[in-house]
């Protein structure tokens, strides 16, 4: 009878991020029993292009952290590189090639990180404390303090600006399809590739990994990259999406793009990671967000309603998990 | 063992459903019955004292307007996050939104919003090419008359000596305006050579630490001019922490913190911004134009004023009624003191807003 039972469980095998998905329908339909109107496509299509570059940077933070490693300069990175795209706009570089200025300067600066950390065997987030003033600062001096807002006409008609500010109309917006396809690549790279199973294999045991002959610090060095060229994007995406880079831009991202990985499931400790989990994970902070505003809930208690809310799709999530991990 | 987590699943599910019905506070029939406007106001941070004087200002036209006032922002100022608060309010059906504007990379996403039907008002900060009309202070003429009571306590356009100006937001438009308006005035004195102007952070704790390394590395600094709410206060502090210390103390808003720093002689001059015309008059200028069917989908400006105040003297804008340094400490802490002595500014001024509305460019001249 029990072996019959663990057959049948082993056959109804749930995805890894079923419970953060549980979390997450029951988050919205809470909101959505409350304040009907906030079911509506278009409130959620909104509400999902709104937190999509912090989900963007969440689906790459795995990364770090499932290589037990943490980044705190990504804000400041994803500043950097809009307001150098910005500027090079403005100073009449060609758009396009404007873009590809900002995104390769993210790399630069992420690699930077990783350069740094491997040389001076430190931990990334010692280095990252120093390199995030380093890089806001080079962002005041650029814009000198000010806001690097592109108006001239030949460059927001540029189909870049066009189409992710939502001046095409489009089912869908742009881009979420985009954060959407970058998450499919994020995904396959880290679970289907030699490079992701590296990084797993580090965050496990860093020792073991160097003694079964894996390149540790290379492989440091490119996911630190890789985190410098995500948040380029995420850089050059905003700077399309707002139409504006202003020196304040990222400052607050550290906490809601780690929290969306941690919630969708990656371990601080490193060794395992759910790139699709911190997408969960990121629409649950949005879902959260926003329905403090929905439910207009006074500013005073959203600060301690959004902690408690945040706890409770935690405590949802582990259930499920501890449930699925006895059925398994 | 398998009943007692289910218990404590739905336990727990139950519980945190209850805390979020409490906290919203669900409607009954009769109060659904009763259609009412609902109007959302958006600050750029929660917590700081100035701010929740504007929104004590915002609270008394609801209350006076019978209107629903929802109250939101982030923790920490960033227009992304704010924006988002704006676009989650009008999705949530709000009639009209109140929100300052501290970001350029708000525009786009607040024009969306206004064009898509709910208008919109800007208050405290603004930002070119919004669509909506702005109340505010004239920054740049706040900073000149700030600059010219500085020099005057420090011996006119003869001082010699150094000045530090501190910011505590560098980059936000209004403060950037106010710092020109200081450096113009004091620049009819030749001899004296400007510190900064200094990143002094908007954190109390952080703001208090800047001032205080500034004054040390310069210590015979003729005067410390702030730029933000918590400046003032801070500025006392450091000022009652050196003996003797004879450096002035300028800055902005009257909180109680920068009161109590004038009324000890720590600090001198504190320009008011009216934040209580700040947060009445946006909301009721949304409530007039929707129940009297008003456009105000275009850029404007109706000037909140300045109010001046030292030890000695309180100058309030718009021929106010005198005040006294004491009443004004009163009203301070106290939303239904400072509502019954604007009550003639609501009647008149507020009132009129039509005719008291200018062209933006009025905002920086």
């Amino acid at each position: 009878m029990s072996q019959r039972a663990s057959t049948k469980s082993r056959r109804f095998r749930f995805p890894e991020e079923t419970s953060v998905i549980f979390a997450l329908l029951l988050l919205v339909a809470i909101v959505g029993f409350l304040r009907p109107t906030f079911l509506k496509p278009e409130n959620l299509l909104n509400l999902a292009a709104s937190y999509s570059i912090s989900a963007l940077l969440a689906g790459c933070i795995v990364y770090l952290l499932s290589m037990g490693e943490i980044d705190l300069s990504f804000g400041w990175i994803l500043n950097l590189s809009a307001v150098i795209a910005g500027i090079s706009m403005i100073a009449g570089v060609p758009i396009w090639i404007a873009i590809i200025l900002g995104i390769l300067a993210g790399t630069a600066m992420g690699a930077i990180n990783g350069f740094l950390t491997v040389v001076m065997r430190l931990p990334l987030i010692i280095v990252t404390l120093g390199t995030a003033s380093v890089y806001q600062g080079i962002s005041l001096i650029s814009n000198k303090s000010g806001s690097v807002v592109p108006t001239d006409k030949k460059i927001t008609s540029n189909v870049f600006f066009r189409s992710l500010g939502g001046d095409i109309d489009t089912p869908i917006p742009f881009i979420l399809i985009f954060v959407v396809l970058a998450f499919v690549v994020l995904h396959l790279t880290l679970h289907k590739t030699r490079f992701g199973y590296r990084i797993l294999a580090i965050g496990s045991n860093p020792e073991a990994a160097r003694l079964a002959g894996i390149p540790t610090k290379q492989t440091k060095i490119l996911v630190c990259g890789l985190m410098g060229f995500v948040s380029g994007i995420g850089g050059v995406l905003f700077l399309g999406f707002r139409g504006a880079v202003d020196p304040t831009t990222g400052a607050n991202l550290l906490l809601p793009v780690v929290a969306a990985a941690i919630i969708g499931g990656t371990p601080l400790s490193g060794g395992a990671g759910t790139v699709w989990g911190s997408l969960y994970g990121a629409l649950i902070v949005g879902v959260i967000g926003v329905g403090v505003v929905f439910l207009g809930i006074n500013a005073v208690w959203s600060t301690l309603v959004t902690g408690l809310v945040i706890l409770f799709a935690i405590g949802v999530d582990q259930i499920v998990r501890v449930r699925k991990n006895r059925a398994g | 063992m398998e009943i007692k987590s289910r218990k404590a699943r739905w336990s727990a599910i139950a519980l945190s459903t209850g805390l979020v019905l409490t906290a919203t506070g669900v409607a009954t029939p009769a109060q659904a019955a009763e259609k009412k406007l609902t109007i959302g106001f958006v600050v750029h941070v929660i917590g700081n004292p100035f701010i929740n004087q504007i929104i004590d200002g915002a609270k008394a036209a609801a209350k006076d307007l019978k209107i629903t006032l929802k109250v939101t922002g982030p923790a920490g100022a960033e227009g992304d996050a704010q924006l988002t608060a704006v676009q989650n309010l009008a999705a949530a059906g709000v009639d009209g939104i109140a929100t300052s504007v501290p970001s350029a990379s708000m525009m786009k996403g607040l024009n969306a919003v206004i064009k898509a039907g709910t208008p919109i008002v800007q208050f405290n900060g603004f930002v070119d090419g919004v669509n909506a009309p702005y109340v505010g202070e004239k920054s740049v003429e706040s900073g000149r008359l700030l600059g010219k009571m500085v020099l005057d306590k420090i011996g006119g356009a003869s001082a010699k000596g150094d000045v530090i100006i501190g910011n505590c937001f560098p980059g936000f438009p209004v403060l950037e305006n106010r710092s020109k308006g200081v450096q113009e005035s004091l620049a009819k004195a030749p001899g004296i050579k400007i510190i900064g102007p200094s990143d002094v952070k908007v954190d109390a704790a952080a703001n208090f630490a800047a001032w205080q390394g500034l004054l040390a590395a310069n210590p015979k600094a003729l005067a410390m001019v702030g730029l933000c709410a918590p400046d003032v206060e801070s500025i006392g502090k450091v000022n009652a922490a050196v003996a003797g210390s004879k450096t002035i103390g300028a800055g902005y808003d009257l909180t109680t913190g920068n009161l109590a720093a004038l009324q000890n002689g720590t600090a001198h001059i504190s320009l008011g911004q009216t934040p209580f015309i700040q947060g009445y008059l946006p909301v009721y200028m949304l409530v007039d134009s929707i129940r009297n069917k008003i456009k105000i989908n275009k850029a404007g400006f109706i000037n909140a004023g300045t109010e001046i105040v030292t030890a000695t003297s309180v100058i309030e804008p718009f021929g106010s009624a005198p005040l006294t340094f004491a009443k004004l400490q009163k009203m301070s802490a106290s939303p239904s003191a400072t509502r019954l002595y604007y009550d003639k500014i609501v009647k008149g001024y507020i009132k009129d807003w039509q005719k008291n509305l200018k062209p933006i460019a009025d905002e920086s001249a």
